[in-house]
């Protein structure tokens, strides 16, 4: 069990279909548990420390299935959550909107958390159908926007950091 | 009041100044000048004198010290540890001067809170040790226990852990007590030996999977899983309004359980409601949860319904046994001491006067020597002959069965020879030679216990062999030409078994004790006249005679008569008849019976 000046927040990765999150996770976590969960109960949880200004932060990560049109993210899932990451796939288009969808449902169901916008998949930039533009009214109110890639690991580390350090100062 | 304290300081600054004041003044002071000095710049000089002293004094101050002493200490231990180090040897040793002095003002002190512990730590202890002491018990050396052993061998698994798992019933393994809203783990509690890995994710799994449930049957939170299965592992989970208690336990729990995990759960809501609802991911204020939650760690092990050791029951058995034994072969001693005397009651020709029981036992009494011997007695019962002691005198049993039995000894009959007594009569059956038969008669009257012996049941061998000879004597006849006395050659072998036959007659009637007379009969054809037929067969008769003569008789005498013809001649006979009728034939004659034996007596 912990001792003083732990600090655990949950916190959620949204996206669409394929957009890397669990590859994310798995670039910043062991993971523990099987990629089953994502088909049966459509979530799968894992947990990374991090040290934020002295102050040790236990990230619950609960990685969604990717919301598509077979399987819609479960509200309820959401619930209790201090931040979360919103992925877009830099090579689709399509899931700017998914990301819109998700984003309307996280401020439903969190209020208003700070959350980390990643335009992931940056190994394939010259692929990339995503500008700047598309994604500025996402992109206005999270706390850091970055590019990403689980591939190489890029802005993954920053991204979960920055998170942690936006949800310590509410 | 003013100048009172100036002149008190001057003098004291005058006291001083040989010391601290620049010589050049002591030098060349005057009287004027000083007193110039001390017109213009008193003020100055009484402020300068109270401030100088009050440097000097300052670090004596205890005032002072103590108005900046606690603020000094955190500031201080902020900075560093050093401060900490300095203070505790000086606080181990005032601590350990005040138990000295005052013991009992610490003992009170800490009497409440340590009573407690020292409580709690003793029983937790003394559980464990009794659970274990059992264990190790009833588990280390019965057939059950070698079995497990095997197992764990077999398995990998420690021995402990097979136990457990053969005796358990249930047990709380891990609690718990996960924050509603969040999924966040709040506190977490895990039985001694098994080890937690994860809670933190297992608490949002848990909450997950809650939720799916929840979202996918359409029921609200508050009614979310009660409860998940899996193996011999039981997720029980109670639902609060602001926290979850999830208890995993191995085994199957009792549902008494179930109110321990509701009442820790609402205890815990009741003294965290505020924490509860403003809860943002700081756990450690539930650290105080732990206690109560280390409540619901309850453990139930195989009841023993036998509540005692199988190796008490193994010495309580045998002791039984022994018992059983004993009593059995008490019992049995006591069963075959009592068929012995009965025995040797019953037993004819033995009398019992008096039995010690004490030692080796010993029976007094009287035995008649015809009497079994009580040693045999002994054997047939099982006893050995060293065992039971006879002290027994020699005398004569009178009862009919040991007459009879005494009797058929002394006379010694040949094995043809049946006797019975019948009252003082002893009634003989059988055959027996004529010499025994007549002992018999002169030993019966002298024998104890009869009076008479009846041997009319019983056959004279000696006598049936004279008959038989007699017989066979008169049977046989010699044969004579016409108008001859002479033996012919072919009558000689007649004339030799009759010989024999005789002599045999003589033999057995010198037995017999008889004297019996043959008569030689001589015969004739009717043919030719009387007398002298009658001539011719005397003549017939003592030509046989002649011929046995030869032979001495001890018993017999030997008579001839002439008989003449013994048909009338008006009979006609065939040619062999006739022939047969020339011959001597012979007659055993007894004397009267009643002067024949006791003519030899």
């Amino acid at each position: 069990m912990k001792g003083r000046g732990v600090i655990q927040k949950k916190i959620c990765m949204l996206g669409g279909f394929a957009v890397g999150k669990t590859s994310l996770v798995k670039r910043f976590v062991t993971a523990q548990f099987s990629e089953k969960y994502h088909t049966t109960i459509g979530v799968k949880i894992d947990q990374k420390s991090l040290c934020v200004d002295d102050t040790e932060v236990h990230l619950v990560l609960w990685d969604m299935y990717g919301e598509d049109d077979f399987q819609k993210v479960r509200a309820s899932y959401l619930r209790g959550s201090s931040g979360y990451l919103l992925v877009i796939d830099g090579t689709r288009k399509e899931t700017l909107d998914v990301a819109r969808q998700l984003r309307l449902l996280a401020s439903q169901s969190m209020g208003a958390v700070p959350y980390v916008l990643m335009i992931n998949k940056h190994d394939l930039r010259e692929s990339w159908k995503v500008t700047p533009e598309m994604y500025k009214d996402l992109a206005s109110n999270a706390c850091l926007v970055l590019q990403s890639s689980a591939k190489t690991g890029e802005g993954v580390e920053l991204a979960f950091l920055e998170l942690a350090k936006q949800m310590l100062k509410i | 009041m003013a100048s009172g304290q100036g002149a008190k300081n001057n003098s004291m600054a005058g006291s001083q100044q040989p010391s601290s004041s620049s010589p050049r003044f002591s030098v060349k002071e005057s009287k004027g000048f000083s007193h110039l000095r001390q017109l213009l710049l008193a003020p100055e000089q009484h402020e300068l004198d109270r401030l100088k002293t009050r440097l000097d004094q300052f670090s004596l101050h205890p005032k002072d010290v103590g108005r900046v002493l606690p603020d000094a200490i955190r500031l201080r231990a902020q900075q560093d540890t050093r401060l900490l180090a300095s203070l505790i040897p000086v606080t181990q040793e005032a601590l350990a001067l005040s138990i000295k002095q005052s013991p009992q003002l610490i003992s009170d002190s800490i009497a409440p809170i340590l009573g407690s512990a020292i409580r709690k730590a003793i029983a937790h202890a003394m559980r464990g040790l009794m659970q274990s002491l059992n264990q190790t018990l009833e588990c280390s050396m019965s057939w059950r226990g070698l079995q497990w052993r095997w197992e764990a061998f077999r398995t990998g698994k420690s021995f402990a852990e097979v136990v457990l798992l053969h005796t358990l019933r249930f047990r709380v393994e891990q609690v718990f007590l996960i924050h509603k809203k969040t999924g966040l783990l709040l506190n977490h509690v895990v039985a001694e030996g098994v080890s937690g890995q994860g809670e933190e994710v297992i608490s949002g799994m848990l909450t997950a999977i809650q939720d799916f449930v929840c979202d996918s049957f359409g029921q609200s939170q508050d009614e979310g899983l009660e409860s998940i299965r899996i193996g011999d592992l039981t997720v029980w989970i109670e639902q609060g309004w602001g926290a979850i208690l999830a208890g995993v336990i191995r085994g199957a729990p009792p549902m008494e359980l179930r109110e321990v995990f509701q009442e820790t759960l609402e205890t815990i809501h009741a003294q965290f409601s505020e924490l509860l609802q403003a809860f943002q991911g700081d756990a450690s204020s539930f650290q105080e949860t732990r206690l109560q939650l280390e409540d619901c760690l309850q453990a139930q092990f195989e009841q023993k319904s036998r509540g005692l050791p199988w190796a008490f029951w193994i010495v309580l058995g045998l002791l039984m046994l022994g018992l059983g034994m004993w009593a059995f072969q008490a019992h049995a001693d006591q069963q075959r001491w009592a068929y012995l005397l009965e025995r040797l009651d019953q037993e004819p020709g033995l009398v019992m006067t008096s039995i010690q029981e004490e030692g080796t036992p010993t029976i007094y009494g009287l035995r008649d020597p015809l009497a079994i011997n009580p040693d045999q007695i002994l054997s047939d019962i099982g006893y050995s002959s060293q065992q039971v002691v006879f002290r027994l005198k020699p005398f004569m049993d009178l009862t009919p069965e040991f007459v009879q039995k005494r009797a058929m000894i002394q006379l010694r009959p040949p094995s043809s020879v049946v006797g019975n007594l019948e009252g003082t009569t002893l009634i003989l059956k059988g055959e027996a030679p004529h010499s025994w038969i007549q002992q018999a008669h002169l030993l019966g009257p002298l024998l104890p216990g009869v009076t008479h012996i009846e041997t009319r049941q019983l056959v004279d061998t000696d006598l049936k062999q004279f008959e038989t000879l007699k017989a066979e004597l008169e049977s046989k006849t010699i044969t004579f030409e016409v108008g001859n006395s002479d033996i012919s050659l072919d009558q000689r072998s007649t004339i030799r078994d009759i010989d024999q036959t005789i002599q045999a007659l003589d033999q057995t009637a010198t037995i017999l004790g008889i004297f019996p007379r043959i008569q030689i009969q001589g015969f004739t054809s009717p043919d030719g006249g009387k007398e002298v037929n009658q001539s011719l067969s005397a003549l017939r008769a003592k030509a046989v005679l002649n011929e046995l003569a030869n032979g001495s008789f001890q018993a017999i005498n030997l008579r001839t008569v002439g008989v003449g013809s013994d048909r009338l001649p008006a009979l006609s006979s065939t040619g062999k008849a006739v022939s047969q009728e020339r011959r001597v034939a012979f007659r055993v004659i007894l004397p009267p019976p009643a002067s024949v034996p006791k003519s030899r007596r």
